[in-house]
């Protein structure tokens, strides 16, 4: 279609549509080469405007020191903000709690996920409502989920710890949200629950795509089924498995409002992940330089992540793993 | 046989539990929405809804502004909806039906704002806003909303037209038909499922969306339900029943257009966000 050009220029094409019996639209029916740009120059304008042109502003910001209560007065500093982060011991141990968080929200959801969608992909009848009640934590609000979980884990009255204490497993004190050992799993649960319903939706979907009479020629083979589910299942999933945990990877990074409005990072420090620092940073500090390089440093980890994901999925596609 | 009904028993219970998990903390902000202040905070919790308590829906929503908050939410949710939609049909259409220079790059870039955070741009976008008097305004939210979720809108409506045979554009282009006559006419109808899967995606992400609302609202009266529920959290002063009801508003709109829609939206993920 790039090959469609002909002596048409810009303007005759941007002018309003003529009349149906116009004999040159016959010619080239798909328009001009310019075609596709008047599709997607609102959206390109849009995008650039609100995502491309903050980024760079953030990049430059990340070479000066800035105060949010006088932006317009910057100086710039080159490296120092990043000399400074990487520097610091708490920005260590952010990158530690990113790093904790990432990890276990990935396998904690695509796990869970896995292991629902395997539970639900054998047909039973009220297999449609039970999926659709189990995948609605993915559609409650954050806001909601993290005012709930707030109340479930109330020191006095929550049911979490009215049920711990029942089972003899109670946090002293039972301020589990005030814990420095225990803040960060009670926010990983959270968001575990909150992501799983996706990730087993997506897998069950794949799951439908195994070839049925492989499965069951493996176990008229005397196959196990965990050696059916390797040999067979896992190799069809293999890609979504891997997809799923690159996009939970990407949006664990991302993720703000559940731990900002559970904890704001605290107790000391002790779930505070790059988003949160970042925004902590810009309007508790005031030091939008700074915000802005915690926040490059995440998106070039993402960057990395997304690039090593490629490059892995080539190796084994060269291998002739898939 | 008996081993067979072992396993059923056992995976009934799983399919339950698993169940429970799921909806537990949702059922939960029912029940204590539906609590005496005896039940609340005496020894014992209640585990079922005491529906004579049933008017603390009423007081939730003669509370203060929650009404306003509510309003202000589908205001925002709606007009990223429409933004979203409107600008990415078109492209979807254009990254789907056209190979052109850039195309590539484009696509890259779609894909690669899915990893910005929110939190990142909040600065200057809050510049951006300041300067064109787009603070405490909720076309300044649905602006910047729509930008977040207009790459996946597109991706997946571009998968979407993707799926429909071109041959079934030949007979438009025989008669002549533009580009434009011919994604209206002819792909529309067609991936109007996957339209409502992209629509419920933008409204979820704008009716719950935190990190913009908080930042770029002061006027209470600007305020979406977002922000107005973030306020309860370690206050003392409203009842806890009221703000769980509140809460539950909030809540239901999205659960209920997602169980309507459902099908379509976990269609609409698969095929055109997950397999970008």
């Amino acid at each position: 279609m790039t090959k469609d050009t002909h002596s048409m220029t810009v303007l005759e094409q941007t002018r309003a549509p003529r009349s149906e019996t116009s004999p040159r639209r016959r010619r080239s029916p798909l328009g001009s080469r310019w075609t596709p740009y008047l599709f997607l120059a609102p959206a390109a304008v849009f995008i650039l405007l609100f995502q491309g042109v903050p980024l760079a502003q953030e990049i430059y910001l990340s070479f000066t020191r800035t105060s949010l209560l006088n932006p317009t007065r910057s100086t710039w500093v080159g490296l120092e903000n990043y000399a400074h982060i990487f520097g610091d011991d708490d920005f260590h141990r952010t990158l530690l709690t990113t790093l904790i968080y990432v990890v276990v929200c990935v396998v904690g959801s695509v796990g869970a996920g896995l292991l629902v969608a395997l539970l639900l992909n054998r047909g039973f009848r009220g297999r449609g409502v039970v999926r659709a009640l189990v995948t609605v934590p993915w559609a409650a609000p954050g806001i909601a989920v993290a005012l709930i979980a707030t109340w479930m884990l109330n020191p006095q009255y929550g049911i979490v710890n009215r049920f711990l204490d029942a089972v003899g497993l109670g946090v002293p004190g039972g301020a589990i949200l005030d814990s420095q050992t225990y803040a960060l799993p009670a926010i990983l649960v959270t968001t575990i629950w909150q992501l799983f319903p996706l990730t087993s939706v997506v897998l069950l979907s794949a799951l439908q795509a195994v070839p049925k009479d492989l499965t069951e020629a493996a176990t008229m083979d005397g196959a196990g089924r965990w050696w059916t589910f390797r040999a067979v299942t896992w190799q069809v999933i293999k890609p979504t498995v891997g997809l799923l945990a690159l996009l939970m990877t990407i949006w664990s990074i991302r993720r703000f409002e559940l731990i900002w409005l559970m904890t704001k990072g605290g107790p000391v420090g002790s779930t505070e992940t790059l988003v949160i620092d970042l925004y902590a940073q810009a309007f508790d500090s005031k030091q939008l330089g700074t915000a802005a390089a915690i926040g490059m440093v995440g998106v070039v980890i993402s960057l990395i992540v997304i690039a090593g994901s490629r490059f892995v999925a080539r190796g084994a596609a060269k291998e002739g793993i898939r | 046989m008996s081993r067979f009904r072992m396993g059923l028993t056992l995976r009934i219970v799983a399919v339950l539990g698993v169940l429970g998990i799921a909806v537990f903390p949702l059922y939960w902000m029912f029940v204590t929405a539906l609590s005496s202040d005896a039940d609340l905070f005496a020894g014992e919790a209640r585990l079922l809804p005491d529906f004579s308590q049933f008017g603390v829906f009423a007081d939730a929503l003669a509370e203060g502004e929650v009404v306003g908050w509510l309003r202000n939410s589908l205001v925002i949710a709606a007009g990223t909806t429409l933004l979203s939609i409107g600008l990415g049909i078109p492209l979807g259409y254009a990254l789907s039906r056209f190979s052109f220079r850039g195309k590539v790059v484009m696509t890259v870039v779609l894909l690669l704002t899915q990893m910005l955070p929110e939190a990142l741009m909040v600065v200057p976008l809050f510049a951006l806003f300041n300067r064109f008097d787009l603070l405490d305004s909720l076309i300044g939210l649905v602006l910047a909303n729509s930008a977040f979720v207009l790459p996946i809108v597109a991706l997946i409506l571009k998968g979407a037209i993707d799926a429909i045979p071109r041959e079934l554009e030949e007979a438009g282009r025989v008669d002549g038909a533009r580009p434009l006559t011919m994604l209206v006419r002819i792909n529309v109808p067609l991936i109007a499922p996957s339209i409502a899967a992209a629509a419920v995606i933008s409204f979820f992400h704008a009716w719950n969306e935190f990190v913009f609302a908080v930042t770029f609202i002061y006027a209470p009266e600007m305020q979406p339900a977002s922000v107005g529920i973030a306020g309860f959290i370690g206050e003392v002063g409203t009842p806890v029943q009221t703000v769980m009801a509140v809460a539950f508003l909030f809540t239901l709109p999205a659960v209920a257009f997602y169980l309507f829609a459902q099908k379509y939206v976990v269609a609409g993920m698969t095929a055109g966000a997950v397999k970008g």
